[in-house]
């Protein structure tokens, strides 16, 4: 499944962190097409690193290659190396089920588990894996949904259908039902493009304060909202054979102030996108 | 709503309900011709519910409640006892739906998840033709070809289990034709209605969802146990409802495999029959008092047909809202 | 299969993530075997539904096929006799009945079905949704219903006597239905803007009805005709209570007569071998001809996808 090629080893520039993950010439295709390519770059231990570019230069599908989200689908194929903490993530010898619980994922749309109150959404990946422990869920329960900055709120109503709560309220839920496994990497896939500005606001502080305890990768069309919260930035663009690819990775200051590619000064000048 | 331009389950498919334009056609004879239709078509609604419960009439006047808790059948003056076919259809139609919500739902489970796109017209198309075969045909198969294969090898290996006794009762080889064999074959004819509806509430199910409890390191069948079905969980009501309405109005293919024996019967061995078959079957013979009797045993048949049709479409729609705000 | 992402706890703190990850790492290979086997248990389920429609067409083939003759289409059937046990003789009778009752029941259900489909497609109405609850009840009730209706309302109170015409009007009842729900989905399913763009033009409301939203439901409509027939011609519970059989070839309207799943459903209960093997053939007969109509229902209905 995986082309395992020999690792550059990238040296970590002095003023940064540990890595959590690590981007090796990455490329995802669909049936013989490729969809993203060439993405190469470390993400730092408890930053935010934004995914940003126009439509269609496959910044979701690279994110989902980091949790391998496209092993289901038929004629995916992923290529290059990517390593979490060390660890080859395409390995063979990988349970894609660890894995997933090591790195977790918010989607687009608010998406809490419809059947279910707040309080078994937020324990039910703890669930998933067979923990059944009551005092154990309760306190991951209690500690993720006060990361997430909903305990206050929902704390006297955790037996309540999550349909209940607003549409912010169901995002901060689905990024503590994620935290509750305490992963080391927090994907997300523009999590707030469904929101109102208001709850918008409110998640993006959140991100803010999660990064002490998650590294966070996240996807976004909203070019204000990565200047705002990430601490480095990859931007991709789409390719003459439509294909999207890494043009530049670097910090969200360099990216934003002066990008090394025209193209990059460009997008986040406005001028196309 | 429904993937496939034909399926067999029209009284399904969802009407949208809202003005199309505002179409008048005035007093065109245009209009009077629409009209006219729908008012014979009235009509002939009309006159099937009245014609068959007026023709039952006498039965509820001179027998009563006989009908319903009343047992024997003696042809021409009665009594017209139908409990043996009340019970015969609550027995077939419940094992056969058991059979067919079994198989089936891993049938839907296997066609949604597992089975490769490119198959998965083929499967549909396969599901749809199970579904065209005509009852007489499942009834004629279920009698020259399994109820001999009963007979000789299932009954006595059956009595080989202990307990097997009190569920089947014990016929030897006596009997080919019999409630279980009528159960078996009811549920293969209804598993294709169960699977396009079931396929369909299990399809319509976010993609997200499943990714999200994917990406907690859930295995595949977590994520379709605890995620899925869950969210699916009324329209597969639905379609269990939907089943067992087919079940109990199911004709000609019990008439031939049931064995026609109007006998409240607890062993699922022996021969018994059903509501609708037993109108098949006695109706050819039957004079006076019994054709009104018969045509009473067609009211009982037809409320419960109703009655669970009805419960079926509003779950089915239910589910269909509720994913609809999901 | 536990140890393969061994690492070193990255943070302090972390103490609630290792309790959660020790405690998921005990119970994976058992999750894991437990999917293994329930998509396997699916599996095995799409394959034991897949069994009876095998082993049903495989008796349909092999004890079919060697039926079919042309005598079996041409002549009247025959009672078989001790001095002469095989002499089961063909079926035309069952199928012109067949023929003869499909073509009656078309002629009353399609027109109306039709109809009656656009009137529920094209106003709004107490009318129209009681309508519509009906064709959605009665498209699913139980076909024997038909029967006793046209038994009790045609032979009985028009004191028609079996017949014929009692046999269509079980099955154009039955039809009905069917043919008027999928002719309001088609109709429902034009383009409103095809419509405005008539109505823009200044035709009459009617006249954009029949001149232009009827031409593109037409596909649909008659993917549901095919359909309606199809359902109809393999029925046998409503037909058989007003029919009466007989071993005439008749087209006419009031005379009794035969049809292929009546002979089906009498000849499998029959005491002579031969007449148990003729059935095979019949049923052939009757499963290829709704074969054919479903399947050109459904290309028929992609064509219709195509075009759109």
């Amino acid at each position: 499944m995986v082309e395992v090629q020999a690792r550059v080893e990238a040296e970590t520039p002095k003023e940064r962190g540990a890595t959590a993950m690590q981007l090796t010439n990455v490329a995802v295709a669909f049936h013989g097409r490729t969809a993203v390519r060439d993405c190469t770059f470390d993400v730092t231990k408890n930053t935010v690193t934004s995914l940003i570019g126009p439509s269609g230069s496959g910044k979701t599908t690279l994110l989902r290659a980091l949790n391998r989200l496209h092993d289901l689908t038929p004629g995916a194929k992923v290529s290059g190396t990517i390593f979490l903490e060390g660890t080859d993530i395409y390995r063979g010898d990988i349970t894609v089920t660890e894995l997933r619980t090591r790195v977790g994922m918010v989607f687009q749309r608010p998406n809490p588990f419809p059947t279910m109150s707040i309080y078994d959404n937020v324990v039910s990946g703890l669930r998933f894996n067979g923990i059944k422990k009551k005092a154990l869920l309760d306190e991951a329960a209690e500690t993720s949904l006060r990361s997430a900055a909903l305990w206050d709120s929902v704390s006297n109503r955790l037996k309540v259908a999550a349909s209940n709560l607003s549409g912010g309220e169901q995002q901060r839920l689905c990024i503590a039902r994620a935290l509750a496994l305490d992963p080391e990497v927090l994907l997300m896939d523009e999590p707030t493009s469904a929101l109102d500005p208001i709850a918008t606001l409110h998640i993006e502080e959140l991100m803010k304060t999660l990064k002490s305890r998650v590294t966070v990768i996240i996807v976004t069309h909203n070019m204000q909202q990565a200047a705002r919260i990430s601490d480095d930035c990859a931007f991709l663009l789409m390719g003459d054979d439509r294909a999207g690819e890494l043009i530049e990775f670097d910090t969200t200051e360099k990216i934003f102030n002066n990008p090394e590619d025209s193209r990059t000064l460009d997008y986040t000048l406005g001028r196309f996108g | 709503m429904s993937q496939d331009p034909v399926v067999a389950l029209l009284e399904y498919e969802e009407v949208v309900a809202e003005p199309v334009s505002a179409t008048t056609f005035g007093r065109s004879w245009y209009h009077y011709l629409l009209l006219g239709a729908a008012l014979v078509f009235t009509a002939v609604s009309v006159t099937f519910v009245g014609s068959i419960a007026w023709s039952s009439w006498p039965d509820w006047i001179h027998h009563g409640w006989t009908l319903l808790s009343g047992t024997g059948w003696s042809s021409p003056d009665g009594p017209f006892g139908g409990l043996a076919m009340i019970v015969g259809t609550a027995e077939t139609s419940l094992i056969a739906l058991a059979i067919a919500v079994l198989i089936g739902l891993g049938t839907s489970i296997s066609i949604v998840f597992f089975i490769p796109r490119r198959f998965r017209t083929v499967v549909a198309t396969l599901v749809e033709l199970l579904a065209a075969i005509p009852s007489v045909v499942y009834g004629l198969w279920g009698l020259l070809v399994l109820a001999p294969w009963m007979q000789n090898t299932v009954n006595p290996w059956l009595n080989t289990w202990p307990f097997a006794k009190a569920i089947f009762g014990n016929p030897g080889q006596e009997f080919g034709t019999s409630l279980l064999l009528a159960s078996v074959v009811l549920g293969i004819m209804i598993l294709p209605t169960f699977v396009a509806i079931s396929r369909e509430v299990i399809a319509v199910v976010p993609q997200d969802l499943m990714e999200a409890s994917l990406s907690l390191g859930a295995t595949r069948w977590q994520m379709i146990r605890e995620v899925v079905l869950p969210t699916a969980k009324i329209g597969l009501f639905g379609a269990t409802f939907l089943a067992l309405a087919r079940a109990t109005g199911e004709t000609v293919a019990v008439a031939l495999v049931a064995g026609s024996v109007a006998n409240v019967q607890w062993h699922l061995a022996y021969p018994g029959t059903s509501i609708a078959a037993w109108i098949a079957t006695e109706f050819g013979e039957s004079q006076g008092n019994e054709v009104s009797a018969l045509m009473a045993l067609g009211v009982l048949l037809m409320l419960l047909n109703v009655g669970l049709a009805l419960i079926s479409r509003s779950l089915v729609s239910r589910q269909r809202k509720a994913l609809a705000r999901v | 299969m536990s140890d393969v992402m061994e690492l070193e706890p990255s943070h302090t703190g972390h103490e609630m993530r290792e309790q959660i990850r020790q405690s998921a790492d005990r119970n994976r290979s058992r999750r894991l075997a437990v999917s293994r086997v329930m998509v396997a248990l699916c599996s095995a389920a799409i394959v034991l539904a897949a069994v009876p429609l095998v082993l049903l067409m495989y008796q349909l083939i092999k004890q079919g096929a060697g039926q079919i003759s042309w005598k079996f289409f041409t002549t009247l059937p025959t009672t078989p006799t001790l001095l002469d046990p095989t002499a089961t003789g063909g079926i035309s009778n069952a199928i012109v009945g067949t023929l003869a009752l499909t073509l009656y029941a078309s002629v009353m259900a399609i027109p109306l079905g039709i109809i009656v489909g656009i009137y529920l497609a094209e106003t709004q109405s107490k009318l129209a949704t009681t309508l519509r609850v009906i064709a959605q009840t009665m498209a699913g009730a139980p076909s024997i219903l038909m029967g006793l209706f046209a038994f009790s309302f045609i032979v009985h109170d028009l004191n028609v006597g079996f017949s014929a015409i009692a046999g269509s009007f079980a099955l154009a009842v039955l039809m009905m239905p069917v043919i008027i729900i999928s002719t309001e989905i088609a109709v429902r399913n034009v383009p409103a803007t095809l419509r405005e763009a008539g109505l823009a033009l200044g035709a009459k409301s009617h006249k954009v009805s029949l001149k232009v939203v009827l031409p593109s439901a037409l596909t649909g409509i008659v993917t549901g005709v095919i359909l309606a027939i199809s359902r109809a011609i393999g029925e046998t519970a409503p037909v058989m209570l007003v029919i009466a059989g007989g071993f005439i070839n008749s087209w006419k309207p009031l005379s009794p007569v035969s049809a292929m799943p009546l002979a089906i459903y009498e000849n499998a209960k029959s005491e002579w071998p031969s007449q148990r093997a003729q059935v095979w053939g019949i049923a052939l007969v009757l499963v290829v001809f709704v074969f054919i109509l479903s399947l050109s229902a459904r290309i028929w209905a992609s064509r219709k996808q195509q075009v759109r």
